[in-house]
């Protein structure tokens, strides 16, 4: 049986693909506030409102990245991020991925990838982008 | 805007260029991992499967890239009295090297820039961190953003 990949070669650049939607309940911002120790955000905004952890959402859309009509890309690291936190985002808000290749390049063990990104709200509104990159395997028969 | 000066947050005009912080160590453990794992939804090989990770490049399972951010995100709140933070803006960041099961790691950062905006009640205040293990080597470094409060007139 063969384990299906994306590797380096197959990437093609510009063709977006979407995650399916993932709510931030209160559970998770209490477990994420619980493991990381991050409570400055943890306030109520006027309306009584809590926000969910920025960093939270960016850490969600990373398991959502998973979650694409594709095969899983075969990620040896992940390089850097350069990332930009638009809107806050309250429980109960519905987050989704939108991404696409921006660059590729060949390196000596492998190829280094950046990815544009964007986290979309039940509005389609975005909350935060930016641009992540990695380091991908290329194709074994390569 | 409900008032902030009584619970000793630092508001724009307070911090200063050059000031610096290194905050307590926390020992990442398998169970820091498995959490993550389960919060995110991420579970690639490369924090997940021992025995794919023994022919890695890194030999074992590494903490999420992610997880190192948010750690350290929380670690750095125990070093310092808090900003009147109104906002995080954004964050340029590097992963220079693996967190390992039973590594420790601390955070130093130091204020390297304070910006005027167009609003008079804000500031913008850049923050240069470098995540360093136990055996100084920085893991990961970066630039984080925040929009700080200036105190009411």
């Amino acid at each position: 049986m063969i384990e299906e990949k994306l590797y380096f070669e197959d990437l093609e650049i510009g063709r977006a693909v979407e995650s399916p939607g993932r709510t931030l309940t209160e559970p998770d911002a209490v477990r994420y506030i619980g493991l990381t120790g991050e409570w400055e955000e943890w306030t109520p905004d006027e309306g009584g409102a809590r926000q969910v952890p920025n960093l939270l959402t960016l850490c969600a859309s990373g398991g959502l990245g998973w979650r694409v009509p594709q095969p899983p890309l075969a990620i040896l690291a992940f390089m850097g991020l350069e990332w930009q936190f638009l809107q806050p985002l309250r429980i109960g808000d519905t987050v989704r991925n939108r991404s696409w290749t921006l660059a590729k390049r060949a390196v000596k063990d492998g190829g280094v990838v950046v990815e544009q990104r964007e986290i979309l709200n039940q509005r389609g509104e975005v909350v935060q982008s930016g641009r992540l990159t990695f380091l991908v395997a290329r194709h074994p028969e390569s | 805007m409900a008032d902030q000066t009584q619970d000793g947050r630092r508001h724009f005009e307070e911090i200063e260029v050059g000031e610096e912080y290194l905050s307590p160590g926390r020992t990442v453990t398998e169970a820091d991992i498995v959490i993550f794992a389960g919060l995110s939804g991420d579970y690639n090989v490369l924090h997940t499967d021992a025995e794919f990770m023994k022919s890695s490049i890194f030999g074992e399972r590494i903490a999420h890239g992610l997880l190192g951010l948010a750690i350290q995100s929380g670690l750095l709140t125990r070093a310092m009295r808090p900003f009147a933070t109104l906002a995080f803006l954004g964050l340029r960041w590097k992963f220079k090297g693996p967190i390992k099961i039973g590594d420790t790691i601390k955070v130093r950062a130091k204020v390297i820039a304070k910006r005027e905006t167009s609003k008079p009640d804000r500031g913008a205040i850049t923050l240069e961190r470098q995540v360093i293990n136990q055996r100084g080597e920085v893991v990961q470094e970066g630039e984080t953003d925040l929009m700080v409060a200036r105190r009411a007139l």
